[in-house]
């Protein structure tokens, strides 16, 4: 009680010091005192921001040339990448992230959206439409670092990868939903690798970073297949792509050994595709899928609405609303939380935090409802990938998951008598 | 008969070029409405405590990313009062003004003190030391001219696309700022 009358007198006293500051006089110096000239140097950003911008192009156009070449995989663009990007630029702010800022520009015209921040935004995908995946081959330093030091291409059941390839789906349109919102940025508070490039930092999310490290020597890539956000994206660009990863020219043997190399598992096999039941029977299959989507957009809607409070609490003004009511609450409060003590000092009223957050929980149900529906069209759309099954003669490449790494040519016996890479 | 000249490839290339089209449309369609905005942006990308928000709760030298933080006491020499008696640099229940550690507010001993005339007495803070956690900062707010306050050291921080320490900062301190303002100095 005591410490509370304590903290609230000193409150009270550092409240009015913020008002007028000038107990005491300026001194008048007789001695010839000279005041001293501190400066606070500001580094030239604007540089590093072009050198940024120039290095993303640079990369993605040499990993663009290999790619259309059919060259080896070339391990610079990675390391380059990794030292430069990751070590050296620290890991921030890179495109993954770039999402948020931009969900942010479009929703709150107040926010001035960095042009180098749009730039790699930008650039990744126009790559990605005119070339498939290459950012994600070696440019981006978390897929580079993984494809480093991956060994082997440990396979993962077919039904495995389906479910855990719908986590960057959900991961993205959460990530939307709390940049929307302005509550935080989910990819930058979650991201794995940032404390590798920092040499440091969170310990959960270093050892998560590690795990993840140590799993890609074993099966390629589990954060880009399983997690990005932004490889998500990326693949709805290169799924239609104009130029589009080939593996060879010539005619495809069926050697499998392209199928082998991947690491990503985005090499599929010849399927003969002979049905086991009528026409009839599997469009009416689908019939019943496509039913069913409404079914899943509305319910995914109507779950994440009623679920809107509770989301809402990643806000930092809902938060702080249920701070303050649970000290209000109390009848002989011990401990005043910092966030409550700040609240009082700046005389803050219980009427504004809660007009404030009756705005933001509104703010969260538009969005949420959104994203339910998203969600709920992401789940439809796996199970409808489910029913159509393709004929395919050859090993084809799927353009949505291929990343660009380019580690088929070089196991291609037709690629490599083609482009004389023996 | 015509369906079955439709052969499911041509089908299939048609969607194909459907979703070019679409995917290159939504390229150009998001890049113009967001050059629009970025070009509008003044361009803030430093991020800054304004100190006449600050509540001195200590959060800046426990939340930055970095071993150190990248917030420092910085001192407005022409706010200060030069008082021999600092609520700065003594803590508030000192009984004899010397420089024995139990007197000190600063943790790390950063805030340096040197004799001018009397009773007149200039402090420095010795940035290697400060770990930006604010405690001079309240004791001057509280008893001084406030000339000692927090700022984010422009050539410390690495920039976070967000900055940890904004996500739980009590009083909405931190706050990106541009080029032109990236110390909000008190003088």
């Amino acid at each position: 009680m005591m410490k509370r009358i304590f903290t609230i007198v000193s409150g009270v006293v550092a409240s009015a010091t913020l008002a007028a500051q000038n107990r005491f006089p300026k001194p008048d110096f007789e001695s010839g005192y000279e005041y001293p000239n501190l400066q606070y140097a500001v580094p030239n950003e604007i540089v590093w921001d072009v050198a940024d911008i120039v290095m993303l192009v640079a990369l993605l156009l040499s990993a663009t040339w290999a790619v259309m070449k059919r060259r080896k995989p070339m391990i610079w663009i990675s390391v380059v990448s990794v030292l430069y990007f990751g070590f050296l630029r620290n890991g921030c702010v890179c495109s993954v992230g770039s999402i948020q800022n931009v969900v942010l520009a479009l929703v709150d015209g107040t926010y001035g959206l960095p042009w180098n921040v749009l730039a790699l935004f930008l650039l990744p995908i126009v790559f990605a439409f005119l070339f498939g995946r290459v950012f994600c081959a070696g440019v981006c330093p978390i897929g580079a670092l993984q494809e480093l030091v991956n060994i082997k291409n440990g396979r993962i059941s077919k039904p495995v990868t389906m479910v855990l390839g719908l986590f960057p789906w959900i991961y993205l349109i959460l990530t939307i939903l709390y940049a929307a919102t302005r509550s935080r940025f989910l990819i930058c508070q979650f991201d794995p690798f940032i404390g590798i490039f920092r040499l440091g930092g969170d310990v959960e999310l270093l050892a998560f970073g590690i795990l993840l490290l140590v799993i890609s020597v074993f099966t390629g890539r589990p954060f880009c297949r399983f997690l990005c956000p932004y490889g998500a994206l990326l693949s709805l660009f290169s799924a239609v792509s104009v130029k589009k990863v080939e593996l060879t020219k010539k005619k495809c043997i069926n050697c499998e050994l392209c199928h082998n190399s991947c690491p990503v598992d985005a090499i599929r096999a010849p399927y003969a595709n002979t049905p086991q039941e009528e026409r009839r029977e599997g469009v009416k299959r689908l019939l019943g899928y496509m039913l069913l989507m409404p079914l899943l957009v509305v319910s995914g809607a109507l779950m994440m609405r009623a679920s809107a409070e509770g989301l809402s609490r990643a806000h930092k003004e809902v938060r702080l609303y249920d701070m303050v009511t649970a000290y209000e609450a109390q009848a002989a409060p011990e401990i005043i939380p910092l966030e409550v003590e700040a609240f009082y000092m700046k005389g803050r009223t219980m009427e504004e935090l809660t007009a404030t957050k009756d705005a933001i929980v509104a703010d969260y149900r538009k969005y949420a409802t959104w994203a339910g529906a998203m969600i709920g069209l992401v789940l439809a759309i796996a199970l409808m990938r489910f029913s159509i099954k393709r004929r395919r003669e050859t090993y084809e490449i799927d353009q949505s998951s291929c990343v660009a790494c380019g580690r088929c040519f070089e196991y291609c016996p037709q690629n490599r008598v083609a482009t004389k890479l023996n | 008969m015509k369906e079955k000249k439709n052969s499911p490839l041509k089908r299939r290339e048609f969607l194909r070029m459907c979703g070019t089209a679409i995917a290159g449309g939504s390229v150009l369609a998001v890049g113009a409405a967001l050059a629009g905005r970025a070009k509008a942006g003044k361009g803030d990308i430093f991020w800054q405590i304004d100190p006449a928000k600050c509540t001195q709760c200590g959060r800046c030298e426990t939340h930055c990313i970095l071993p150190v933080s990248a917030v420092k006491c910085i001192h407005a020499n022409r706010v200060c009062g030069y008082c021999d008696l600092c609520g700065g640099y003594y803590r508030s229940n000192v009984k004899e003004l010397n420089t024995a550690a139990e007197n000190m507010m600063c943790p790390t001993g950063a805030i340096e003190r040197k004799f001018i005339e009397d009773p007149y007495f200039e402090y420095t803070i010795n940035e290697e030391l400060c770990n930006g956690c604010g405690k001079c900062v309240k004791g001057c707010t509280s008893f001084g001219n406030g000339s000692l306050y927090l700022q984010i050291k422009q050539d410390l921080c690495v920039n976070c696309n967000e900055c940890q320490i904004a996500q739980v900062c009590v009083s909405e301190a931190i706050s990106r700022v541009d080029y032109a303002t990236a110390y909000k100095l008190k003088e």
